[in-house]
């Protein structure tokens, strides 16, 4: 992030119009970043989804009812099980993305079934986990800790679904490719790595704003500052 | 991370090869660029009127479908604020217009204009038909995405207009859509119309966001060689900085229209506190209608600059090229368009200082609203000083320019009475605000845009707008705004309340009935005269005075590609090389008193250097 800052401020200290930035401006070969356009577009998406997150996050921070018992979600077993799903997903692309530099095609073509494979189980796991919630008469009109619960798993979910699309361009092509030709999809299963740890990071911090943000803890650090 | 090919066995040399001693003393050639790093971008070309025009990739004919889409929309605007001035004005002429209507009528007028319109335009039109062009780029990065992210604009619009034919009509809840009265029985449009209006954004925001992400990615990772950032165009500048906002404000529209829905459909209560209607007690309970405030102007304040930051771009270039000098302070003005743009996240809350929120808050946003005026202050101050003994070619282009500057000095004035705590609150939802939000970021960026029409015209189409026809519509225009516009500021002093659809029987109504139908006249007037640019340019189109290329004698890179205009990938076989800024204007020492940016440095080595 410093770097960023200091990449930006030395830009924005140029003088176009002198002749000495001149000759360092004519070497400029017109790109400011070395990644590829899909990794720019990974990070966009990055910073809209943050702040969309962020939103309902304050939203739901904002509105949650007073003595709600919001430690009934983590009563559920499948929430801590999802979580763990989502892991094993960023694991596997993390171990796609080192078998990429070895260029081990046979256990990339394996992995990345398994990311796909467990990417389904774990939306599969959340409408479940919907289900049991509705069947203990949750729903998702019944108070706003429930609304943005549901609000934001659904987001999540379809953040992930898009994810799976471009899985599912990706690795049909993947799985046609030998040795040689893997290098060429390097930049997408780059970019789509990068996507699923963000996914992760945003339900991690989803899963811990819900485990932290209850009576129970707030009156924990109550005590502790009095 | 390298995954660019380098191919080091090549090299590209511009036009002139003269070379001159280094102080180490090694021979290197000014002129010299480093080969080129990057394979060159594969376009699809469309061989049908449907590929070609229609479901096109070429980021200018989409450029040009936005800004088709968007005049249309405005027009309707435009229309029903006719309609509006024509109630406000004269009730007694048109009985036709209920309560219910009216207020459908504001709402969607002021919904149409800041959205459709004004960021359509900006962003989508000239967005799509500069960047590219300004860049030396062939087209946006991804142009499939970009032709979706048109289509989705149209669908939107679509989805808004076709609340005018639902039963219950458009919503009437003002552009703002403050819940609960929003979702109400009793508010107009309460039913289908804001379903409608709420996809509809949402929709808007999804087709944005794809367009937005071509925009940064293509200014970002796709320029030509020597063109750095800082030699960007300030329009190009202005563009970009806006986009960024935009990525970041519009999520808060669209969480904000996605809680609603669910609000409407599926009965949460994200916004909506326990409440009565009609004598019942509604299921809801437990919303905030003070965070749909909070996420509204989240989005709706940076919205303001993602107007307005395009606008100073643009009108920065358009006052250099028309003042044959080079913009005064290059780099203040890039740091006021990125300052203003971090700020404006900052101040959202200055439109609801009467909303109950805690005085410190006022206190903070007061500050933080006055600070942003620091840099935008800059930024007049910096166009003066361009025009000051500049050889200033008084066309309609610069009298649009001329007008942005006065309306928009004006408007900000009343933006600094507006940021303070103590002066909002008398004045708020008075017309004081509505003439200060139509000076500020109505008439001045629209001022802009025609001057920009009128400017780049030449290069779309190959021939001239009328001059003639241009100045009537001009002088109507601007003349025309300060009589609705200025006469607003006094209605809003004697407290007349903006949003009433009839002003009864109260005692500052005797005062206000005659400027109110004053207002209204030029209202029609400044309309109408809107038709005659139309004409002009329907006009021109077809027998236009043809235009050479690069009529204006600029030096951005639009001017020089080998059609005009452009066709599909811009450059011909050989992407243009950057040699300089695109403001340099009346340098000394050189033959013509422009030097375009492809110009290398050997061509003019004996002229000086203009320092700013």
């Amino acid at each position: 992030m410093s770097a960023l800052i200091k990449k930006l401020f030395g830009v924005l200290a140029q003088k176009p119009w002198d002749p000495d930035q001149a000759v360092t401006d004519n070497v400029h070969q017109g790109k400011t970043f070395n990644i590829s356009n899909q990794m720019s577009v990974v990070i966009i998406i990055f910073g809209v989804s943050t702040v969309i997150f962020s939103l309902i996050f304050m939203g739901y921070l904002y509105s949650i009812p007073p003595e709600q018992d919001t430690n009934l979600i983590l009563k559920t077993n499948l929430l801590w099980i999802n979580t763990l799903v989502l892991i094993f997903v960023t694991f596997f692309f993390n171990k796609i993305g080192s078998d990429l530099n070895r260029n081990l095609i046979q256990k990339i073509k394996k992995n990345l079934i398994i990311v796909g494979g467990l990417s389904y189980v774990f939306l599969f796991l959340q409408v479940v986990l919907w289900f049991q919630l509705m069947n203990n008469g949750h729903f998702v009109s019944t108070n706003t800790y429930f609304s943005s619960f549901y609000f934001f798993t659904a987001l999540h979910g379809i953040h992930l679904l898009g994810g799976l699309f471009f899985w599912g361009k990706i690795s049909s092509r993947v799985l046609k490719l030998n040795e040689n030709e893997i290098v060429n999809e390097k930049k997408n299963i780059d970019a789509l790595s990068v996507y699923w740890l963000f996914l992760l990071i945003v339900w991690l911090a989803f899963f811990l704003m819900m485990y932290i943000y209850n009576d129970a803890v707030i009156a924990w650090c109550i005590s502790l500052i009095s | 991370m390298s995954e660019d090919y380098y191919d080091s066995n090549t090299s590209y040399k511009a036009q002139s090869s003269e070379t001159i001693s280094s102080g180490s003393g090694s021979v290197s050639d000014i002129d010299y660029v480093k080969p080129k790093e990057v394979p060159d971008q594969e376009l699809y070309h469309g061989h049908s009127f449907i590929t070609k025009y229609i479901f096109c990739q070429d980021a200018k004919v989409i450029g040009v479908q936005y800004t088709l889409t968007a005049v249309f929309t405005g027009i309707i605007g435009l229309i029903l604020s006719w309609m509006m001035r024509m109630q406000l004005g004269f009730p007694e002429l048109f009985p036709v217009l209920t309560s219910e209507t009216y207020y459908q009528f504001v709402t969607m007028h002021g919904m149409i204009m800041v959205v459709y319109l004004l960021t359509a335009l900006f962003l989508g039109g000239f967005g799509n038909y500069l960047i590219p062009l300004m860049v030396g780029a062939r087209d946006m990065v991804f142009p499939y995405v970009n032709m979706v992210s048109y289509w989705m604009f149209f669908v939107a619009v679509l989805v808004l207009m076709a609340s005018f034919f639902v039963p219950g009509g458009p919503t009437g809840a003002g552009w703002t859509l403050y819940p609960p009265q929003t979702l109400l029985e009793g508010t107009p449009g309460s039913g289908i119309g804001i379903m409608l209006m709420l996809i509809s954004l949402a929709l808007f925001v999804i087709g944005f966001t794809m367009g937005g992400l071509n925009y940064v990615i293509t200014i970002l990772q796709a320029r030509t060689r020597g063109m750095t950032l800082m030699r960007m165009p300030l329009t190009v500048w202005g563009i970009f900085t806006a986009t960024i906002l935009a990525l970041l404000a519009f999520p808060a529209l669209f969480v904000g229209a996605i809680m609603m829905s669910l609000d409407k459909l599926l009965g949460t209560s994200f916004f909506m506190p326990t409440i009565i209607q009609a004598g019942e007690m509604l299921e809801y309970g437990g919303g905030s209608p003070i965070l749909f405030q909070h996420l509204f102007w989240f989005f709706g304040h940076p919205e303001v600059y993602i107007v307005a930051l395009p606008a100073f771009g643009i009108v920065s270039d358009l006052i250099s090229v028309h003042a044959r000098k080079n913009i005064f302070g290059y780099r203040m003005m890039v740091w006021a368009i990125v300052a203003i743009g971090a700020i404006s996240f900052f101040v959202w809350a200055h439109h609801m200082y009467v909303s109950g929120m805690s005085p410190w808050f006022g206190f903070f946003f007061a500050t933080t609203t006055l600070i942003i005026a620091i840099p935008t202050a800059m930024k007049v101050y910096n166009w003066v000083l361009t025009l000051w003994k500049g050889n200033i070619r008084m066309n309609v282009v610069m009298l649009f320019c001329l007008g942005f500057l006065i309306t928009f000095v004006n408007g900000g004035i009343t933006g600094l009475f507006l940021g303070n705590v103590a002066v909002d609150v008398p004045l708020s939802d008075t017309y004081f605000v509505i003439a200060h939000f139509h000076m500020v970021m109505g008439i001045a960026p629209v001022l802009v845009i025609l001057g920009a029409i009128y400017h780049w015209f030449p290069l779309v189409t190959g021939r001239f707008l009328d001059e003639k026809l241009g100045k009537w519509h001009f002088w109507i225009t601007f003349l025309g705004s300060y009589s609705i516009y200025f006469p607003m500021h006094y209605l809003g002093f004697i407290g007349v309340p903006r949003r009433y659809f009839e002003m009864y029987d109260s005692p500052y109504m005797t005062s206000a009935v005659g400027m109110n139908q004053f207002i209204s006249l030029a209202a029609f007037i400044v309309g109408a005269a809107q038709f005659i640019f139309l004409f002009n340019i329907i006009k021109s189109l077809k027998i236009g005075k043809l235009a050479d290329k690069n009529p204006w004698k600029a030096n951005s890179l639009e001017w020089y590609t080998p059609n005009v205009p452009p066709v599909h990938g811009n450059w011909g076989d050989k992407l243009p090389v950057v040699h300089r800024w695109p403001y340099d204007y009346n340098v000394p020492g050189a033959k013509e008193d422009f030097i375009p940016q492809t110009t290398p440095p050997s061509e003019v080595k004996d002229t000086g250097v203009e320092k700013t």
